[in-house]
């Protein structure tokens, strides 16, 4: 959020995130839905030790072994390791903003900073040294021999060419959770890798839109004139193209083999999706670029980009992040809705509701579907509703 | 007023013209050959040579050609003489267009054997838009009075209550809500079979009589049309509520209480009628994109709409009805942004625009 500190004034060091923090610490809705992405969140990244085919202690002829830390992938330990220092940020914040207060530099950004760097230098080892291990059906057949085995709670095999035909079509048991499939597959497997293309396509679609629409919209606003004008006409072109047409056609330009489907779904999503951050934020720079404080730093010969950066944009990005809340939401609406009709191959909650339509008999495989889409697309509506409000009530998105 | 307008209608040109030239573009740049892909699923493996030429007579007439253009080998064509096939390419369509002539459909007939967009739209457009009119004005009379007796007693039980139910509907996926109502109500096979579940129409709709053969409609339409309707409440119960909140604090609201009329005079007489205005706006605003966005219903229940057309010409890469539907489309949308803006202004005298 914006770093706008106000430090120095007697108790006054309340930052307008802090600000905004507290008034939705007050709010149930908001803790409440808030505790529910986080969890989803965990889910989606725990989803190897949940379920899965790969042990996490394995003991052989008296030598203990982790099998599963062998097999995570460098995008899996990449995800862990972000997600946990997300978590650790506030925390580390809180521990150094005494020494950094005193220090007289603010504390939020150079944490975040060090934070990316460690993220960054984390990832680039893995992916240059490190080669996860790729033996699918190894340990399930060796089950036996194992004196000691800690299997995840649902064993079973994720090789996509696998399936148990004999186990097909049965309801919730102990051994399924939540019932199996058409083809014997598992259904809580699904719904666990469906939660990760769901959080994936939530977080990094909407990140992309969100940074194009913030640029343009923030170049829009603040320069006016012809730029706008421009940035205008190409965003109306956005906008009249219905929705679905465009991604489906951007989706058979967009498919290169090189590119997992996932992303190309991401990617697709992102680029077709980033006018409601660039009408937000130019509405804002209007706004914003006649205030007293831009007329000051203005006449304090500061250039524009740094204008733009520290000042302008960061002041503007309240509404951006109520309009993110719901677009995730509304991404993950999109992709269902994508999976459903069958224009992507993604391991998709969509993709489970189609197959559940087929046979509505077996009620656990679009119930499980349903009620995760329905789960996920409610907490961010709710925790939208609840910043917007505590942003401002008035505020109209 | 007249100079705003004025400029608003010349500013639609280019941005139509990017909407076109964006789609033919991409559809024209995506890679695969959609003739070669029509032939073999129309008749199945042909002679290669035979082939050839009736899949290069097919692109001639449907405008898809690549010409090859610096004449080296003419087997091979590369990206740049791509690129400029493709303006080639867009300005005969656009020739074309100013003649009349908007091309024929790859994929699509309409019943009377008609091959070119216009009519193919025409005919779905009877299907799409009494459906979504019917279920815009369902989701107007469900939605104004909840967002009334919510802001009348602002915070009480029923606002918290409808705010989270709505909210709820609101997150209910289509998908999910139009397999359960097939599964549920309709003849899918779960509980009641009290609605038929595809198509418009009885097999046997033809020998009924009018007020029969209506019956026979309202029958068929009535879950799609609840499916459309569940999840725009939600908005415009919101907008409503918000919008008489606002007015209920002006201050005309207290003088005309202060004079001592009556509260529902002053609530429904006053209020009201100056919240309903942003309400018919936003209405306005967004009906293009539901009737763009009806491809789900139309697909769970099998309705051939103007969606399912857009989708599967989409899908099989139907240049000249992708082109046109966008045409269509966005003439619409950027209409209808025209008439939103121009409403407000009339509603509001204090809006004026230059």
């Amino acid at each position: 959020m914006s770093d706008v500190e106000t430090t120095g004034g007697v108790g006054a060091s309340r930052t307008y995130g802090a600000i905004v923090w507290g008034q939705l610490r007050k709010r149930p809705s908001a803790m409440v839905s808030l505790g529910v992405i986080v969890l989803l969140a965990l889910v989606a990244i725990l989803a190897p030790f949940i379920a899965g085919e790969v042990p996490i202690r394995w003991v052989e002829n008296g030598r203990v072994s982790w099998p599963i830390f062998r097999y995570l992938s460098n995008g899996e330990y990449a995800a862990m390791l972000g997600f946990a220092l997300a978590l650790l940020l506030p925390l580390t914040v809180r521990l150094l903003r005494r020494r950094a207060h005193r220090a007289g530099t603010g504390g939020w950004r150079w944490v975040f900073l060090a934070h990316l760097a460690i993220w960054l230098v984390v990832l680039t080892s893995l992916v240059a040294w490190r080669e996860p291990e790729r033996r699918y059906g190894f340990y399930l057949e060796r089950a036996a021999e194992a004196e000691s085995a800690w299997f995840p709670l649902v064993a079973y095999p994720q090789n996509p060419g696998y399936r148990e035909l004999e186990f097909k079509e049965q309801p919730p048991s102990w051994e399924h959770l939540l019932g199996t499939g058409r083809l014997g597959d598992d259904v809580l497997l699904r719904i666990l890798y469906g939660a990760r293309t769901a959080m994936t396509i939530g977080f990094v679609a909407v990140g992309i839109g969100t940074a194009i629409g913030v640029v343009l919209g923030a170049m829009s606003g603040y320069f006016g004139g012809r730029t706008d004008l421009v940035l205008m006409r190409i965003t109306e072109i956005f906008i009249c193209i219905p929705g679905l047409i465009l991604i489906i056609i951007a989706l058979t330009v967009i498919s290169a083999a090189w590119l997992p489907p996932l992303w190309t779904v991401v990617i697709v999503i992102g680029l077709t999706g980033w006018m409601w951050a660039y009408r937000l934020m130019r509405a804002e720079l209007l706004r914003i670029r006649s205030e007293d404080y831009m007329t000051a730093a203005r006449a304090l010969g500061i250039p524009t980009w740094r204008l733009l950066l520290r000042h302008a944009v960061p002041n503007g990005m309240a509404p951006i992040l109520v309009g993110a809340t719901f677009g995730v939401a509304g991404a993950v609406f999109l992709e269902a809705s994508l999976a459903f009709l069958g224009l992507v191959q993604t391991p998709s909650w969509g993709e489970m509701l189609n197959d559940g339509r087929q046979h509505l008999e077996y009620w656990w495989v679009w119930a499980s579907a349903g009620g995760a889409i329905f789960l996920t697309v409610f907490v961010y509506n709710l925790l939208g509703e609840a910043i917007r409000d505590a942003i401002d009530p008035r505020l109209k998105i | 007023m007249k100079t705003y307008l004025a400029k608003r209608f010349l500013l639609m040109i280019p941005t139509l013209l990017g909407i076109t030239l964006l789609t033919y573009a991409l559809v024209r740049l995506a890679p695969g050959d959609p003739v070669e892909a029509m032939i073999r699923a129309q008749a199945g493996d042909i002679n290669p040579k035979v082939f050839a030429n009736e899949a290069d007579a097919i692109r001639e007439r449907l405008g898809l050609k690549n010409y090859n253009l610096w004449g080296k080998d003419p087997q091979k064509i590369d990206a740049l003489e791509k690129v400029v096939n493709v303006f080639y390419g867009y300005g005969r369509w656009m020739s074309h267009v100013l003649r009349g002539d908007f091309g024929e459909s790859m994929k699509y007939k309409t019943s009377d054997g008609s091959k070119s967009p216009p009519a193919l739209f025409w005919e779905r457009a009877g299907i799409t838009i009494p459906l979504n009119l019917v279920a815009q004005v369902a989701i107007f009379v469900i939605a104004i009075p909840v967002g009334l007796a919510a802001a009348r007693r602002r915070g009480g039980f029923f606002d918290r209550f409808s705010t989270i139910v709505l909210l709820g509907l609101y997150s209910v996926p289509s998908i999910l809500a139009g397999t359960l109502f097939i599964g549920f109500l309709g003849r899918g096979g779960l509980g009641l079979e009290w609605f038929p579940v595809a198509g418009l129409h009885s097999s046997a709709a033809e020998g009924l009589g009018r007020l029969a053969y209506l019956k026979d409609l309202l029958w068929h339409v009535a879950l799609p049309i609840a499916c459309m309707v569940y999840g725009g409440l939600a908005y415009l119960a919101k907008l409503g509520r918000a919008s008489l909140l606002e007015n209920l604090r002006a201050d005309y609201v207290r003088t005309a209480r202060a004079k001592g009329l009556s509260e529902g005079r002053v609530v429904y007489h006053h209020a009201f009628r100056n919240s309903l205005l942003p309400m018919i706006t936003t209405m306005v605003m967004t009906l293009p994109g539901l009737i763009g966005g009806s491809v789900i219903v139309e697909t769970i229940f099998s309705i051939h709409g103007m969606g399912l057309l857009m989708v599967g010409a989409a899908q099989a890469r139907d240049l000249s009805v992708i082109v046109f539907g966008t045409l269509v489309y966005g003439a619409i949308t950027l209409l209808a942004l025209v008439v939103g803006d121009v409403l407000y202004a009339w509603a509001d005298p204090r809006i004026r625009y230059e």
